[in-house]
């Protein structure tokens, strides 16, 4: 969860808790997101100021933008500014989408909240709908329809107990349909319900008569392949189905498992008629073939079975009881502007209040103890397994510690049935016991020693911090660093008059921004401050705060020679890898390099002389008359005064340099005339 | 004077080619016959070229240009690049360009001086278009429409748009466009005016379906009476510069 959505507090009202329900119904609206744009009332004056715009500024000159109520235009500068305006083209799409243009002073105000508009695609996308759609289009889509009552509180119904998928509500004008709905849900006869939820071999289901459990049943059969994690029935689709006997036994399962469920539902068939909603959870053909089967009195066109609009888990009692909260729950906001904001928050993330909901109860699991993961889990000594793989197959997950004891106690019944297989008595016997294989120790393994790493290193970090906050800066270090930051060019005074550990006063880290002596001088561009500091033990490869060793903090070229002379004359001092000195430089490579720059520049001054000289001729070509040009002894590009290639491009005695200089020369004067 | 055109009994002429001032594209494959109108009416003052872009004809709906440029879709290969840039003028600049709306001439419609694009189309695209083809770019819809190079046939002269653009939104981008505009039809009706006609300051040619008194229209509001290619070095020189300026 997001802090945004942490920061606004909700209050939950079930539907059951009659008096807060009514409560809440009183003065009830539906609200305004919901209510189609349509009947939103159109500004007159935008309309009746377009309509002068028509009018009075006339269709004579066109010089005006009827999209935007602008003009007339006094320049032309300024029509084609407003054309290229943000606001132009935001109005042309507005207006595209059948709405009204807005003002600049409207459109700026909108600009603000939306942060920036450029033409580019992603953006305009973003652009082109307001917040107000926005939210309309957030609230349709949404599982949940909103309401508002005389207080000024919104609440937030899932619409699965309003309405079925198929059935539209209309959302014209005051929405009476969708009050006449909620206000339905406090007669006692529309809050029985059922929840029926079928997955992977196990099926959970029951029926409420407000928030009590009329009736409840849970049971589960081995269906699916756990190593390979698909159901047997959807692995036999994909042709040459398997013949062990692994896959035979949960062929057998399935089949069993369907004319389980089919039996529970026509047994609870009175019951389930007396519902005012059935709300289920079945994925995939044949769970829904569980459900919906032959001579089920469920039929799927029943406008009362509706699906769950949100994830699941596993089905069991627990679950179906959380599911029926949930759906029965009413999320409550006092204020319009929290319930916006959650609203926008929310629809950033896919997450459902029920998603949300599972990661809230997911830490209740063990009550009191969070689980730590970086632990390893301590390993309970175990009896091999009497039969053979079938208890792994199952998966030992089913039943846990938090199993009610009751339910075990059905489990065991149903058992003595013969509805679960010989290999859940077991489990049902130790229970209690974790089961691990051994691959999955051997993962823990691994993990335990990565962990182990992570840890020695954690201490170590935490004490260096601890250290740097407390540890006190000597008298003396101070006085080297105010030195250094000083104008003063060497620290020799300061070197001579030293006492106590040179070494470690030059590491000392300022506890501010983790600079070191050697950093401060490199910062302060002094290279002779940076050779005596080093060759006094100062360590070039300490990171300061920012990450930046002394070398890479300085701005000066020469302290950077600095560092390298040094390193060329004591390569042996330190470990300069980590330093981020690019390498030793010794005072003739110095010398070389600047030998480089110097014949580079004179290189340079040599071009451009030659190219002024060249400029220089080619303009006295140009500037003789045309006679000359034709029989000048350096022939020169007749039209641009350039000179010419090995074989010049020629008509008539006219010579140039390229086929273009000739094209022009030619389109100046045509043929016919030059004849 | 308005020629009447075929491509294969096709009536969409502004589909398979594409005319300006200084060249005319037509699209490679199917019979000579539509290449010749073309190259009879062209040949002494424009190159008539046989282009493709990504091996499709619909070259006059794919790519957008006057007589500075030329844009084409990336979906362009490299040898098509190629041969367009050896047929065409020196002058003419030739660009490819990364858009999402990759119907060029759909989106953009433009003669030399200023171009119409649809309000979607990416800014660099824009900025593409306003430095290859040397035109002010205005974002603008034709009667609600955002397919603004469809539904328009612009040349220096003048302007046809679709038959549904009200006489306020005519005359306000008459007054942007700085040409006269009219609204109409080609092809005995056809509202996609761009895929009808092609035009350019002294020609035009329209599916063969066009009643003669769209052709009226037609020549009326691109001045193709008065029109000659000689006219354009002497009397129309100092209106071309006039609008320059």
């Amino acid at each position: 969860m997001s802090s945004k959505t942490d920061i606004i507090k909700t209050k939950t009202v079930r539907v059951f808790d009659l008096d807060d329900y009514e409560k809440l119904l009183r003065g009830i609206q539906v609200a305004a997101c919901m209510i189609t744009e349509s009947h939103q009332i159109v500004d007159e004056q935008s309309v009746i100021k377009r309509l002068n715009a028509l009018t009075i500024n006339g269709a004579s000159d066109g010089n005006c933008c009827s999209c935007c109520g602008v003009g007339p235009f006094e320049t032309r500068a300024q029509q084609t500014a407003h054309y290229k305006h943000h606001w132009h083209t935001h109005n042309l799409k507005r207006k595209l989408f059948g709405k009204g243009a807005l003002t600049l002073g409207q459109f700026n105000s909108r600009h603000d909240d939306n942060s920036s508009v450029s033409g580019s695609d992603s953006e305009t996308e973003s652009t082109n709908s307001t917040p107000a759609s926005d939210l309309f289009a957030a609230a349709t889509r949404h599982c949940k329809a909103f309401f508002t009552n005389k207080t000024g509180q919104v609440f937030c119904i899932y619409r699965c107990i309003l309405h079925h998928k198929k059935e539209e509500l209309s959302t014209d004008g005051e929405g009476f349909a969708w009050i006449e709905r909620c206000q339905r849900l406090t007669i006692p006869g529309y809050q029985r319900w059922a929840v029926l939820m079928v997955s992977g071999g196990h099926f959970a289901g029951a029926i409420f008569s407000g928030a009590v459990p009329v009736v409840h049943k849970t049971f589960h059969s081995y269906v699916t392949r756990r190593g390979q994690g698909q159901a047997q029935s959807a692995r036999d689709q994909h042709g040459n189905m398997p013949r062990s006997a692994g896959a035979s036994l949960r062929r057998y399962n399935q089949a069993q498992f369907l004319e389980h469920v089919q039996e529970i539902i026509s047994a609870w068939s009175e019951d389930l008629i007396g519902c005012s909603l059935v709300l289920y959870r079945a994925v995939g053909s044949t769970n829904q073939a569980a459900i919906f089967g032959k001579n089920s009195p469920l039929k799927k066109e029943d406008l009362r079975i509706r699906v769950l609009p949100f994830p699941t888990r596993k089905p069991t009692y627990k679950e179906v009881k959380r599911v029926h909260d949930t759906v029965a729950s009413i999320e409550v906001y006092d204020t319009m502007e929290l319930f916006q904001k959650a609203l926008i928050a929310a629809t950033g993330k896919p997450k459902t209040g029920a998603d949300s909901n599972i990661e809230r109860k997911k830490p209740q699991k063990s009550p009191g103890k969070p689980i730590d993961r970086a632990k390893s889990r301590e390993r309970t000594p175990r009896e091999l397994p009497t039969q053979m793989m079938s208890s792994e197959d199952e998966g030992p997950c089913f039943i846990d510690s938090e199993t009610p004891v009751g339910w075990i106690k059905t489990l065991s019944e149903q058992s003595s049935k013969g509805v679960i297989t010989n290999s859940r008595k077991d489990l049902l016997i130790d229970n209690n016991s974790v089961s691990a294989n051994s691959s999955c120790s051997e993962e823990n393994n691994v993990e335990e020693k990565k962990i182990k790493k992570k840890k020695k290193k954690k201490p170590e970090e935490k004490q260096d911090k601890v250290k740097k906050v407390h540890v006190k800066i000597p008298t003396n270090v101070k006085k080297m660093w105010k030195t250094i930051s000083s104008i003063e060019n060497t620290l020799d005074t300061i070197l001579e008059a030293w006492e106590g550990d040179l070494e470690e006063a030059c590491n000392t880290q300022d506890p501010n921004d983790g600079n070191t002596a050697l950093h401060k001088a490199a910062i302060a561009a002094k290279p002779d401050m940076v050779t005596q500091i080093l060759s006094a033990g100062g360590n070039p490869c300490i990171k300061n705060h920012q990450l930046q060793t002394p070398y890479a903090a300085t701005p000066h070229n020469d302290t950077r020679i600095a560092f390298r002379m040094f390193q060329a004359q004591f390569p042996d001092k330190y470990n300069y890898n980590k330093s981020q000195i690019p390498g030793p430089l010794t005072p003739e490579m110095l010398e070389l390099e600047k030998e480089k720059k110097l014949q580079q520049k004179r290189a340079k001054r040599q071009r451009e002389k030659e190219k002024q000289a060249e400029k220089n001729k080619s303009n006295y070509f140009l500037q003789l008359p045309d006679a000359q040009k034709v029989k000048a002894e350096m022939p020169r590009c007749f039209l641009c005064g350039s000179s010419l290639p090995k074989v010049p491009f020629e008509y008539d005695s006219y010579k140039f340099c390229t086929i273009k200089c000739l094209q022009n020369h030619r389109n100046v004067r045509p043929l016919h005339k030059s004849a | 004077m308005a020629v009447r055109v075929q491509f294969e009994n096709n009536n969409e002429v502004g589909v398979f080619s594409k005319l300006t001032n200084s060249y005319c594209l037509v699209a490679i494959g199917g019979s000579e016959n539509f290449y010749s109108v073309f190259e009879a009416e062209l040949a002494d003052t424009v190159p008539v070229v046989h282009v493709s872009v990504a091996g499709c004809r619909i070259i006059g709906r794919m790519m957008v240009a006057n007589k500075n440029g030329l844009l084409v879709p990336s979906s362009t290969t490299d040898t098509e690049l190629q041969h367009i840039r050896n047929s065409l003028p020196d002058n003419v600049k030739v660009q490819r360009v990364e858009e999402r709306l990759s119907a060029l001439g759909n989106v953009i419609a433009c003669n030399d001086y200023v171009a119409l694009v649809h309000p979607d189309l990416d800014k660099d695209t824009e900025e593409i278009l306003a430095d290859t083809l040397d035109v002010e770019v205005f974002r603008q819809t034709v009667a609600g429409n955002v397919l603004v190079g469809s539904y328009t046939a612009l040349s220096n002269r003048g302007g046809l748009v679709h038959p549904k653009t009200t006489i306020q939104d005519q005359d306000e981008l008459s007054s942007l466009l700085q040409v006269p505009l009219v609204a109409g039809t080609v092809n005995r009706g056809s509202d996609v005016v761009a895929a009808g006609l092609v035009v350019n300051d002294w020609s035009a040619f329209c599916g063969m379906d066009t009643t003669s008194t769209e052709i009226s229209v037609i020549e009326s509001v691109f001045k193709l009476n008065e029109a000659k290619p000689s006219a354009i070095t002497s009397t129309m020189r100092a209106s071309l510069i006039d609008s320059m300026s």
